[in-house]
């Protein structure tokens, strides 16, 4: 899998307006400014995955992409463990951060990376004029590597490489870190560079 | 550190991290002190070649011969399998790709007549592994919340 160098700015662009759209709605839940980083976009082996994600204990929000292309990969709202608790506090009104994640908790990760993920699939489908919609969210708090591997692992297109392409958006004030990992199938991707490449024509 | 879909072979610790529904298979020769690790990620290769490794019912007979090339009996050789997990509650309901890594695994020993002398598998839970081939194969298996557990 090989992206040219504007592929990939043109994903990286499409990345810069969905995120901006989720940290809007993260500072709002949060009630402070959020940062957020250029987008990457990396196209990694299945074998290197774990340089990566690691074994880092992370709490993630996985949704499938759904839409005009049904099965079309997987979008997550990832969060360290230690963030993840710290982003909770703060919308729990709590202070101990040594502390286990309740079913509390569970339900605000939930919340936030359903509205989170679904404000950056709706600015990337305004722009696209293609229907992208997540599934219902899945939650899981564990190591990143097990669960990013049990995402590829589902993916309809048997693949040896995956694109991985990220935006991570941080609050200095709550020193909370977070990132929003979008992997399409190959045609999901084939399709949203077809629809990239289009608007630049016509624009 | 094991890849998804990679091997080794040797008498050298091995280890694999973040194991969800992908199924971490060790083999062992307590007689000759040599093994073999491999990270398998689906159960079956549907005919593709190119990475052996990823495959349940390629990365079984891939690991035998290895080791039969290294002068492993059969007969002698011992197996353990850890992973095969569901991480997502929500996908995991209609596919289950850890129960059918697991079970594909244990099909494939039995038709090579490898003995299966312990698994840590299913849950919700990922699992790193490391493994030691001459210390009679110890597998020493750790969670994301700390724990620990050798089989």
């Amino acid at each position: 899998m090989k992206l040219s160098t504007i592929q990939s700015d043109a994903i990286q662009e499409l990345g810069n307006i969905g995120a901006a759209h989720a940290a809007t709605t993260l500072s709002q839940m949060l009630g402070s400014t959020i940062e957020m980083s250029v987008p990457a976009v990396t196209v990694v082996d299945l074998s290197h995955l774990a340089e990566y994600m690691g074994e880092e204990s992370a709490a993630m929000v996985a949704f499938e992409l759904q839409g005009d292309i049904p099965h079309g990969g997987y979008i997550l709202f990832y969060i360290t463990r230690e963030s993840a608790i710290r982003m909770t506090n703060t919308m729990l009104g709590l202070t101990e951060t040594n502390r286990p994640l309740s079913e509390m908790d569970e339900s605000a990760l939930l919340e936030v990376g359903n509205i989170m993920v679904s404000a950056f699939l709706d600015a990337t489908a305004e722009l696209l004029g293609f229907v992208m919609l997540p599934s219902p969210p899945s939650l899981t708090i564990d190591m990143a590597h097990a669960a990013m591997q049990s995402l590829i692992a589902q993916m309809q297109e048997e693949t040896n490489e995956v694109l991985l392409f990220s935006t991570e958006l941080t609050c200095e004030e709550y020193k909370v870190d977070s990132d929003i990992i979008m992997m399409p199938e190959r045609s999901t991707l084939n399709k949203i560079i077809e629809l990239l490449e289009n608007l630049m024509k016509t624009g | 550190m094991i890849g998804i879909g990679e091997y080794r072979v040797g008498s050298f610790p091995m280890m694999t991290i973040g194991l969800g529904s992908c199924i971490g298979l060790v083999m062992f020769d307590p007689i000759l002190n040599l093994g073999a690790m491999v990270h398998i990620m689906l159960p079956e290769s549907s005919g593709r070649m190119d990475r052996p490794g990823k495959y349940a019912d390629t990365a079984v007979p891939l690991l035998v011969r290895e080791l039969n090339a290294l002068g492993c009996k059969n007969r002698s050789i011992i197996a353990k399998m850890i992973g095969g997990a569901s991480m997502f509650e929500y996908f995991g309901t209609n596919l289950n790709i850890g129960e059918r890594n697991a079970e594909k695994v244990r099909m494939m020993l039995i038709e090579h007549h490898i003995q299966l002398a312990a698994e840590d598998v299913g849950g919700k839970f990922g699992r790193s592994v490391t493994f030691f081939p001459v210390e009679n194969g110890k597998v020493v298996v750790r969670r994301a919340n700390g724990t620990a557990n050798n089989i």
